[in-house]
């Protein structure tokens, strides 16, 4: 040892600029690393885009903008007629219901959780609510359609449907007849898929709310209730909407589960419990036996989707800057 | 920094130095035992909180000040496997009654923190929120309570044109000021500060002792405090606890000039703890 120590001290500073160059360079290799990591992303993401354009291009070209508010979908008729209205009003109005059900829902579900459940009740929720997230979407797909469709279409949708009768809007909204295959079923699916999304991670940023934070609310003699409306959900506004958002993804892209419950109707009904299609639900039941003009129409679809999907979460992007103005950031 | 402007170079003179009337007790602990579980916090503490009195724990890390002071206010309960036996009177209200409402406890026994604790919304809404769960009054009404409550946590002149800005926006020590005016707020009876200074800086520190001061005069209070010179400067009467037990509670005066246990005058000298 002191033999050796002697030797670092006489190579002194030398040996010293010689090690920090070896850092240096492996500084210089990991910030590359990781910046065409990051850079990859993009790449990624821009190249979808463009093969999705190329592809998409024929249709472009044949029907314009009229894309969007032509409701016909016609691929067999000479020239095909295709419109996107109906997938585009299915994936928005089944995307709105799911989330309806789910955000209240999975956010209850983690507030019992995290503020009122008995400890030893709370390992058991909480695995459940993780096998839901675990479930493959085609075993959705079938139980939506052997189990809940009709279960729903005997009992649920009658019983609506006979509320609302002679309503006016709501009446429309629950018309019938009641159907296996409906808008509504496929939200209901949606609404079970995405809620372990929105419960897991609800229950972790609700975990992130100090102790004494919760403490003081309760010390001005608040409530549990009081406390969750009034600290811990605006504590963690942002985590929550963050969940939502994955959530929101989730269900505008789901695929499988949808297309096998939603009916893949082009029409568009003012009814729920009527059938229709979404855009990835259209692509999937399609895609396999389309060509020419029919396909590049499909991928036309996908576009649409990725261009909504962006506009969704900008919107809550926006959404949450608001939020943040008025709690007085 | 008009009218509540402190004088740092000259510290208030400590109420202890000319010992108060004994004054009616507010709160009463008899035979008060508190357990983690198995564990034996707290051991027969008996000592009564003065009317419109300061009362100041000391102690080293461990000895259960805190746990005394919260069991005062049962924010215990929120806890699982804690637990507290024997008797603590607020007034003639039994604290520990288990079917006491704990929201109108907690309205009369207030509680200031460690470390800040503002609410996630604007210092307006920090103080009308605690008041909206008792009472419903106007918005006029309103602005009048919590410009009162901000007065009487001397904060109004530095928040009076930003009352809309988030409540975690002010600095340190004005967050633990917002959090005494809210509590002043809610009108307790009582109000619990658990080393509310510990977070602070000198400055800021001086302004919540002026304020504690103030506030004893309409209040009876409890302190939790590591810092001595602080419950000499503020406190009327003085606890010392060690290990769980209450080893000595007298005037402010006794204790720091001559303490009868030879505990308290090892802590208070320093020589451990």
């Amino acid at each position: 040892m002191a033999v050796q120590s002697d030797v670092i001290d006489d190579a002194g500073p030398y040996d010293r600029a010689k090690a920090l160059g070896a850092f240096k360079l492996g500084d210089v290799t990991f910030y590359w690393i990781t910046r065409l990591s990051a850079i990859s992303v993009l790449l990624i993401l821009g190249g979808i885009i463009i093969s999705l354009i190329v592809g998409a291009f024929p249709a472009i070209k044949e029907y314009g903008l009229s894309f969007l508010w032509t409701q016909r979908w016609a691929p067999s008729a000479d020239p095909p007629v295709l419109g996107a209205l109906g997938p585009m009003y299915g994936t928005l109005v089944t995307s709105f219901i799911a989330m309806l059900i789910a955000i209240p829902v999975g956010l209850g579900i983690a507030i019992f959780l995290t503020e009122l459940c008995p400890q030893w009740l709370r390992r058991p929720i909480g695995m459940a609510i993780e096998l839901l997230a675990g479930i493959p979407s085609i075993i959705y797909g079938m139980w939506g359609f052997f189990v809940l469709g009709p279960f729903l279409a005997n009992t649920f949708q009658p019983f609506m449907i006979k509320i609302f009768d002679g309503v006016p809007v709501l009446g429309a909204i629950f018309a019938g007849p009641p159907s296996y295959l409906s808008l509504f079923n496929a939200a209901l699916i949606l609404a079970i898929m995405v809620l372990p999304f929105i419960t897991s991670i609800s229950v972790d940023v609700f975990k992130t709310v100090p102790p004494v934070l919760k403490e003081a609310a309760y010390g001005v003699g608040c409530t549990t209730w009081e406390v969750v409306r009034s600290v811990v959900i605006p504590y963690t506004r942002v985590g929550i909407i963050g969940g939502v958002m994955l959530a929101l993804g989730r269900a505008l892209g789901e695929t499988m589960a949808v297309t096998f419950i939603i009916g893949n109707s082009f029409r568009i009904s003012s009814s729920i419990f009527a059938p229709g299609t979404t855009i990835s639900a259209a692509i999937a039941s399609e895609f396999a036996e389309s060509d020419g003009l029919h396909q590049s129409g499909l991928i036309l679809l996908g576009l649409l989707l990725f261009v909504l999907t962006f506009f969704v979460l900008a919107a809550a992007r926006l959404m949450l800057m608001r939020l943040e103005t008025k709690a007085g950031k | 920094m008009s009218e509540m402007s402190i004088s740092v170079s000259a510290p208030t003179v400590h109420p202890g130095s000319q010992p108060l009337p004994e004054a009616p007790a507010k709160v009463t602990a008899r035979n008060l035992n508190f357990y983690y579980g198995e564990h034996h916090a707290l051991k027969n503490i008996n000592l009564a909180l003065g009317t419109n009195r300061v009362t100041a724990f000391i102690g080293p890390s461990g000895c259960g000040k805190s746990t005394l002071l919260r069991i005062f206010n049962r924010m215990y309960d929120l806890y699982p496997g804690q637990r507290a036996t024997g008797q603590l009177l607020l007034d003639h209200t039994n604290i520990l009654d288990p079917k006491l409402d704990l929201n109108l406890l907690r309205a009369r026994v207030g509680m200031v923190f460690q470390k800040p604790t503002p609410f996630p919304m604007t210092i307006y809404e920090n103080i009308a929120f605690g008041i909206r769960l008792y009472e419903k009054i106007s918005k006029s009404e309103m602005d009048d309570r919590v410009e009162k409550a901000l007065r009487g946590g001397a904060l109004w002149n530095e928040v009076k044109d930003k009352l809309n800005a988030s409540g975690l926006s002010l600095s340190g020590g004005q967050q633990q000021r917002l959090c005494i005016a809210r509590t002043v707020a809610v009108r307790p009876e009582v109000i619990l500060f658990d080393e509310p200074c510990s977070a602070l800086d000198p400055i800021s520190t001086a302004k919540v002792e002026e304020l504690i001061q103030e506030l004893s005069e309409n209040y009876t209070i409890a302190i939790v405090t590591h810092n001595m010179q602080q419950a000499a400067r503020v406190s009327d009467k003085t606890a010392f606890m060690y290990l769980g037990e209450l080893i000595e509670f007298d005037d402010t005066s006794k204790i720091f000039t001559s303490p009868s246990d030879r505990r308290t005058q090892d802590y208070i000298t320093g020589r451990f703890g």
